[in-house]
C-alpha cells in the first residue's frame, strides 16, 4: 500500500499575504507543489518562511490566501482544515513522547487499538511495523522506547506516524530536518523522501543547506523579505544565483558609522578552547574591536559565547585583558564580562518582575552600602539612568517586564550588560525579535560601546547586520574557526559562501 | 479586581477578626488572649518565615518538621547526659546547621529537586530524632528548669508583658526582613525565583546561595524546635511534626498578597496570624477539632485560589 495517492497532483498557493501590524511579512507570494517533486524553500532568517509554514498548517491566519488543488479551490482556516486537506508537517522540534514505545509513538494521533478494554500490543506493533515499511524503515523496532532512538530515527518516526493517518497525505512540509543529523541519516532520511516521492508525494522542503537543496530538490523557491525571489527547477539555476537571491536585497537598516579607534591591546585572547560541540578555537579582541561570530544555524555561536563567559564546562585558557578569566559567569561579570544572551525570556529576564531588578540583577553589591545593605533608590536611580540611555519606552520603573515589546525587554538586558562599564560585552542575536525601531537603537549602542573601548564579540544570523556592525568576522565551521576576515569590502553572499564552506561558490555579485 | 486580589487576604483577616470579637466578646479581642495567641504561635511563625527564605527562590524544605524534633530531641539527650544548658542548645543549632547543608547540597550541588530531596531527609531527621531518644520522651528531671523557664519568662514592654517566644519570633521576623529585602543577598534569592538561568547567566552564585538559605532554614527549624522543647518542658521524636504544613500553608496564604505572587515575609506574617486567630477563634467556640481542620484547609484554599483566578484573567 503506498502512503500517498499515485495520482500526481498540482496545489497551487497564491495571493499569500501576512502582515504583523503594519510589518508585512509576506507579500503577494505564489507557490506551486507538484505531487511527485520535491519543492525547496530557502531564504534567510525573516524571510518569511517560517510564517509561509505556519500559514499552511492553519496555525497562523494569513490576511489573503487563495489555495487550489488539481484546480479546485479549497479553504484553509485552520489546523482541522490543512489536516482534511491532507497537508502534513515535521517540524524542527519533533513532537515525539520520549517515554513511550515506538508504535505507541506513531499510533499516538489515533485511537490505540484494544482488547477487552487493554492496549493491543499485537495489533498496535502490527501497525507500526507496516506504517514504516512504506517507506522502507525496516530496522527500527516498533516496541523500542521513542527516546532511545538518534534524531534520524525520530524522524521516521514521525514520517511514519503522519502518513498512517486515515485521510491521504498529499503534501509533506519538512522544516529543516537534517538540521540536526548526521551525515548518514540525513542519507538515510533522503532515501525515505526518494521513496516517498516515487509514490507521488509532494514534499515542501525548507533548509538552509545549499549541498543538499541541489541535490534532492526539483524545483526552488526563494523568499526574500516577504516576497518571492526567485522561484525556478534547480537544474537550471545555480548555487551562485541562489544566494545573490537570498541575500540580494536592498539594505533595510542603516547601521551606524565605523568609529575608526581600535587600540593596540589585546581585550580577550582564547587559546584552544573546547567546549561542547567546539574544539580547537584561538582567536584574540582588540580593546575597541567588534568581532563577528557566523556560522550555519546552531554552528555553535552561543556555546561560543557561553564558554567564554565560563556558563558551559571548557577547557583551554580564556585571558581577560592579559588575565586568566575563571571558569564561572560570576567572576566573568566581576572581571569585567557582560552577556546579553540569545534567548531572552528564557535566559535573559525576570519576567513577572520589574524593570529595577531586572536591570540591577548581576550589580546588586555595588548598588548596596558597604556591600552589605541594598539600597532601593540606589537601583531605582541606576534603572531610571540607564532606561534612559538605552531609550527604553516603559510608563512605570517597576512595571512588569513581561508587558514590554520584545525590543525594550532586549533594551532591559542591553542596559544590565552595559551598567558597570564592561571591558568586554558578549551578544549572542542582539536584535533576535527586535522591531526596526528599537534596532536602530541597539546599532547605536553596539557602536557606542566599541567607541568607549570595550571588545564585543557578537553572533547574528543576519549576515548585512554582522558586516554592518562588526570590524572582523570569524566563521564557524565544524566545530572550529574556519577562518577570521575583515568586513571592508565583505558582501553577504561571499560571506554566505564561506558559511557554507563551499570554495567553488564564486562571488555572486 | 486586581486590588480585590491583592487585598483579598488582607480583609479575609480582618473578616476573621471581626468575626470572633462578635461571637466573642468578652474574651477574643482582650490583652491576654491577643497576647497567648502570639506566644502559641511563635514557633509556627518562626518556621514560616525561615520557610519563606528558601520558597523565595522558588525551592521547598519539607525536612522542617521533623528538623524541629531532632534539635529538641539532641538538646533533651544533652540535658539528659549532664551537659550544661548552652551545649545542648548549641548541639541543637548545630545539627539545624548540619541538617540544612545537607538539604542544601542535595538540592544544588546534586540538583536533586528540593521537593524530593527534603522528603527524604524529613525521613533521616525524623528517624535521627527517634534513634538519639530510643523513641521516649525526654522529660522531668532531665530538662533542667532555667531551659524550661525561658519560655514562661514575660518581658516588660510598651506597658505589656510580652512573652519571651513572641519576641524571640519577632526577632526572627525582623531578621528574615532585613535579609531578604534589604541586603544583595536576600535579592539574589528572589533573582534565583525569578528565573533561575537568567540569573546564573548574570553572575549570580546559584549554588552557594541555594547552599546557606537552606541552611539558614535548617537553624531556623531547630531554633523553633527549641522553643518547643522549652515550652512543653520536654522533647520528643514527633513533637515538631504538625509545623511544616502549617508553615507553607501560611507562606502560601502570604504569596496572594504580593504583587507578582512573590513569597514576602511580612504576608508570611499575616498567614501565620489568620491560622492562629482561627485556631484559637474556632477553639473558644468548641468547635470540634476535625471541624476546625476542615475549616482551615478550606480558608486556605480559598484564598489562594482567588489570587490564582485573578492570575487567570490577566493572561
Amino acid at each position: 500500500m503506498a502512503a500517498f495517492s499515485v495520482r500526481a497532483m498540482q496545489i497551487e498557493l497564491s495571493n499569500l499575504s501576512k502582515s504583523y501590524g503594519t510589518a508585512p511579512v509576506l507579500r503577494d507570494v505564489k507557490l506551486t507543489l507538484q505531487g511527485g517533486q520535491v519543492h525547496a524553500l530557502m531564504g534567510e532568517n525573516g524571510a518569511g518562511k517560517s510564517t509561509l509554514i505556519r500559514v499552511l498548517a492553519g496555525v497562523t491566519p494569513a490576511d489573503s490566501i487563495d489555495l487550489t488543488i488539481d484546480g479546485r479551490a479549497v479553504n484553509l482556516r485552520s489546523a482541522a482544515d490543512a489536516a482534511d486537506l491532507g497537508l502534513r508537517f515535521v517540524h524542527q522540534e519533533l513532537n515525539i513522547v520520549p517515554q513511550l514505545t515506538v508504535a505507541e509513538n506513531i499510533g499516538l494521533s489515533r485511537p490505540t487499538p484494544t482488547r477487552l478494554g487493554l492496549i493491543d500490543w499485537g495489533k498496535l506493533n502490527t501497525r507500526a511495523t507496516a506504517a514504516l515499511a512504506r517507506f522502507g524503515a525496516t530496522h527500527i523496532d516498533p516496541r523500542a522506547q521513542a527516546g532511545s532512538l538518534g534524531t534520524g530515527d525520530r524522524i521516521l518516526i514521525v514520517l511514519a506516524g503522519l502518513l498512517a493517518d486515515e485521510t491521504p497525505a498529499r503534501v509533506l512540509v519538512m522544516d529543516e530536518p537534517t538540521a540536526a543529523l548526521t551525515h548518514a541519516e540525513a542519507d538515510r532520511l533522503f532515501a525515505v523522501i526518494a521513496e516517498l516521492k516515487a509514490q507521488g508525494a509532494a514534499v515542501l522542503y525548507v533548509s538552509h543547506r545549499m549541498e543538499e537543496v541541489m541535490q534532492i530538490a526539483d524545483r526552488v523557491t526563494v523568499l526574500r523579505d516577504g516576497l518571492v525571489a526567485m522561484t525556478t527547477p534547480t537544474g537550471t539555476t545555480t548555487k551562485e544565483a541562489v544566494i545573490h537571491a537570498m541575500t540580494g536585497r536592498t539594505l533595510t537598516h542603516v547601521y551606524p558609522p565605523r568609529r575608526g579607534t581600535i587600540h593596540s591591546g589585546n581585550v580577550l585572547e582564547v587559546d584552544e578552547l573546547s567546549a561542547g560541540p567546539l574544539h580547537g578555537i584561538s582567536f584574540s579582541l582588540r580593546h575597541g574591536e567588534t568581532l563577528g561570530i557566523a556560522g550555519l544555524e546552531n554552528a555553535g555561536q552561543s556555546a561560543l559565547l557561553q564558554a567564554i563567559l565560563g556558563a558551559v564546562p571548557r577547557r583551554g585558557a580564556v585571558r581577560l585583558a592579559g588575565n586568566l578569566a575563571p571558569a564561572s559567569p560570576a567572576s566573568a561579570w566581576a572581571a569585567g564580562m557582560a552577556y546579553v544572551p540569545r534567548e531572552r525570556r528564557r535566559e535573559g529576564l525576570m519576567l513577572g518582575r520589574g524593570i529595577t531588578p531586572n536591570i540591577t540583577l548581576p550589580h546588586l553589591a555595588a548598588h548596596a552600602w558597604h556591600g552589605i545593605f541594598s539600597s532601593a533608590k540606589a537601583e531605582r536611580d541606576t534603572a531610571t539612568r540607564l532606561g534612559a540611555q538605552v531609550a527604553l519606552k516603559y510608563d512605570r520603573v517597576d512595571q512588569n517586564v513581561a508587558t514590554l515589546s520584545g525590543g525594550n525587554q532586549q533594551k532591559i538586558v542591553f542596559a544590565r550588560a552595559i551598567a558597570s562599564d564592561p571591558r568586554l560585552v558578549l551578544l549572542d542575536e542582539p536584535t533576535r525579535g527586535v522591531d526596526v525601531g528599537a534596532r536602530a537603537d541597539i546599532y547605536a549602542l553596539i557602536a557606542g560601546l566599541g567607541a568607549k573601548g570595550a571588545g564585543v564579540l557578537m553572533t547574528s544570523s543576519d549576515l548585512p547586520e554582522l558586516i554592518g556592525l562588526c570590524d572582523r568576522i570569524a566563521v564557524l565551521r565544524d566545530g572550529t574557526i574556519g577562518c577570521i576576515i575583515p568586513t571592508d569590502d565583505l558582501t553577504p553572499a561571499r560571506l554566505l559562501s564561506l558559511i557554507y564552506g563551499d570554495t567553488t561558490i564564486k562571488d555572486a555579485s | 479586581m486586581t486590588h480585590l486580589r491583592r487585598y483579598g487576604t488582607l480583609i479575609g483577616f480582618v473578616g476573621i477578626l471581626l468575626f470572633f470579637w462578635w461571637e466573642l466578646p468578652d474574651t477574643f479581642l482582650t490583652q491576654g488572649n491577643l497576647l497567648n495567641i502570639s506566644r502559641q504561635v511563635s514557633m509556627l511563625a518562626v518556621v514560616a518565615f525561615v520557610m519563606t527564605v528558601v520558597m523565595a527562590m522558588g525551592d521547598f524544605d519539607l525536612s522542617v518538621g521533623s528538623m524541629a524534633s531532632l534539635a529538641g530531641v539532641v538538646a533533651g539527650v544533652s540535658f539528659a547526659a549532664g551537659y550544661p544548658i548552652w551545649v545542648g542548645v548549641g548541639a541543637a543549632l548545630l545539627a539545624g546547621l548540619a541538617g540544612g547543608l545537607f538539604n542544601g547540597f542535595l538540592v544544588s550541588v546534586l540538583r536533586i529537586l528540593p521537593f524530593v530531596a527534603t522528603l527524604g531527609t524529613l525521613t533521616v531527621f525524623s528517624g535521627l530524632a527517634f534513634l538519639a531518644s530510643d523513641g521516649r520522651t525526654i522529660s522531668g528531671a532531665n530538662i533542667p528548669d532555667a531551659f524550661s523557664q525561658f519560655a514562661r519568662l514575660r518581658v516588660e514592654m510598651l506597658g505589656l508583658p510580652m512573652p519571651s517566644l513572641t519576641l524571640l519570633a519577632i526577632a526572627v521576623l525582623v531578621m528574615v526582613w532585613v535579609v531578604l529585602e534589604q541586603t544583595p543577598y536576600g535579592r539574589r534569592l528572589y533573582a534565583i525565583g525569578g528565573n533561575m538561568e537568567a540569573a546564573r547567566l548574570a553572575g549570580t552564585r546559584i549554588v552557594k546561595l541555594r547552599l546557606t538559605a537552606f541552611a539558614f532554614t535548617g537553624v531556623g527549624a531547630a531554633i523553633a524546635g527549641l522553643m518547643y522543647a522549652s515550652r512543653v518542658a520536654s522533647a520528643n521524636p514527633t513533637q515538631g511534626d504538625g509545623l511544616m504544613l502549617d508553615a507553607i500553608a501560611a507562606v502560601f496564604l502570604g504569596m496572594t498578597m504580593s504583587d507578582e505572587g512573590e513569597p514576602r515575609v511580612l504576608g508570611t506574617l499575616v498567614g501565620v496570624l489568620i491560622l492562629a486567630v482561627l485556631d484559637n477563634g474556632l477553639s473558644q467556640m468548641s468547635v470540634d477539632s476535625y471541624v476546625r481542620e476542615i475549616l482551615i484547609g478550606g480558608i486556605i484554599l480559598m484564598a489562594v485560589a482567588s489570587g490564582s483566578l485573578g492570575g487567570l484573567r490577566r493572561r
